[in-house]
């Protein structure tokens, strides 16, 4: 994922969006196909959403990206859809924190903006009125609000969120790390709701090998070291 | 407001959920969810709308969710947010969910509730619902009915018809005890069938619409009713409607 953002960056196709002089106002919106402004990883376009959490050093606190048109700038219609956020904090239980973070960008809804998320398939889809559109509605907002939601979450201490909205290819460059995150997240859901550490029968023993958090996460609730803040290493998911 | 159309098969009810469906896109000012719960799927089809998927689609996606995908009730709850909203075909105003025909007999539970719960949610954001209900009371038996705010029985003038939508209001009183109802009788050649209809059951009737060659007509020839043109039969459903919703 970073080495993709520094790519981005390098090649200038990534900016820092400016935040709106106001928070755009909170609400939940049915938008309809014929009060679209702009739709945003509709299903059958490309789509992806990362949530990942890790160092608080890692993460850019406030920081919204985008790589691609803004929602002015788009020229209506549909585009795909990419949106990664990246939170930091000290997570003492990591499977509460992930529900907390997780339903956090679940609550987030916009006036004029109606999302909808698939986490199986890692998709977001979003419509944005054509009324918000024309009032001036951006990803700014969006990122601005997701970071204010996440940061009511005890334990985040930090939050960036980057949107990519400019072709296809560029979405589907994410669908690696995603994977990789959804692998992650899968792996610690396992080990706490079905409490089975019988890690020569688990398909996620690879990733647990791999990921120092998840083998700490497995030794604690297996109970052969004593519960202790997670300070290292990241996990991801959605 | 969700009105549900129920009564027995072959009255046309299918025909008077089109042609409120048709004035609910005229007025264009409500954003309104028809619900197809036919699993023939005659109302999509009268409407002219094509259906990608189904909520029978949905309930298997939802299923293979619970199987693999979604890790707890949360994300079982905005995936069948995103599902509900990809299998949803929509027209200006209007937006067409088709129940489709169920294929598989297992018990899921928790998808059921879960799946119930949300239509009701999404039911909510629209401002009227209008469900073609399955023929017959087997639809009120499930307690699909129990969230409406009124039935709309039709009956066409036989009192085999006007039996059923008592059945249907006995049944559905129990079921969903705050609705209202109200018995429409369809295809009427002669006044005095309606008086007759009138005489033979205690329930009210809240209007009558007349046999209607233009409406026969978009039906025999399978043109969409909200290309309907104003006609006896569309101005006497559009009465009941504008007094109920």
């Amino acid at each position: 994922m970073k080495a993709l953002i520094e790519e981005w960056s390098g090649e200038g196709r990534l900016r820092t969006l400016e935040p709106g002089a106001s928070p755009w106002p909170r609400g939940y919106s049915l938008v309809l196909q014929e009060d679209t402004g702009l739709e945003l990883g509709n299903p059958s376009g490309a789509s992806l959403s990362i949530l990942a959490w890790g160092e608080p050093s890692e993460v850019c606190d406030g920081r919204v990206s985008l790589v691609g048109p803004d929602v002015a700038e788009a020229g209506g219609g549909s585009i795909p859809f990419g949106q990664v956020v990246l939170v930091g904090g000290e997570f003492d239980n990591e499977y509460d924190s992930f529900r907390d973070i997780r339903d956090a960008v679940y609550d987030t809804h916009l006036d004029g903006f109606s999302v909808r998320t698939l986490p199986s398939r890692q998709t977001v889809w979003c419509r944005v009125s054509t009324e918000a559109r024309e009032g001036g509605f951006s990803l700014a907002d969006l990122g601005a609000a997701l970071i204010e939601e996440l940061k009511t979450v005890e334990p985040v201490s930090c939050a960036e969120v980057l949107f990519v909205t400019s072709e296809r290819d560029d979405v589907e460059r994410l669908a690696e790390p995603a994977r990789g995150a959804q692998r992650v997240i899968e792996a610690m859901m396992k080990m706490y709701q079905e409490a089975n550490f019988d890690c020569e029968t688990c398909e996620y023993k690879e990733v647990c090998d791999s990921v120092m958090d998840l083998k700490k996460i497995r030794d604690r609730l297996a109970g052969t070291i004593p519960p202790s803040p997670l300070r290292e290493g990241r996990g991801g998911g959605e | 407001m969700i009105l549900a159309i129920s009564g027995k098969g072959g009255v046309g009810k299918t025909t008077i959920a089109a042609v409120a469906a048709r004035a609910l896109a005229r007025d264009g000012s409500r954003r309104s969810l028809i619900v197809d719960a036919d699993p023939a799927g005659g109302l999509a089809m009268a409407l002219g709308m094509k259906p990608g998927r189904t909520l029978n689609d949905v309930r298997k996606e939802l299923i293979h969710e619970v199987k693999e995908g979604a890790r707890d009730e949360r994300d079982l709850a905005v995936s069948i947010d995103y599902l509900l909203a990809e299998a949803l075909t929509e027209r200006g105003n209007l937006a067409l969910l088709s129940i489709g025909r169920p294929e598989d007999a297992g018990c899921y539970c928790k998808v059921n509730v879960i799946l119930k719960d949300a239509i009701k949610g999404l039911a909510a954001r629209f401002d009227e619902t209008v469900v073609d209900a399955e023929a017959g009371i087997e639809q009120v038996n499930r307690k699909v009915l129990g969230s409406v705010d009124y039935v709309l029985l039709v009956a066409d003038t036989s009192m085999k018809a006007v039996r059923t939508a008592e059945t249907i209001s006995a049944v559905g009183a129990t079921m969903a005890p705050g609705a209202g109802f109200g018995l429409l009788v369809n295809r009427v050649t002669d006044e005095g069938q309606v008086e007759q209809v009138r005489a033979a059951t205690d329930l009210e009737v809240v209007g009558w619409v007349p046999e209607d060659p233009t409406v026969r007509r978009f039906d025999e020839e399978e043109l969409s009713f909200l290309d309907l043109p104003d006609c006896p039969a569309s101005d006497a459903i559009d009465a009941v409607l504008a007094s109920i919703l």
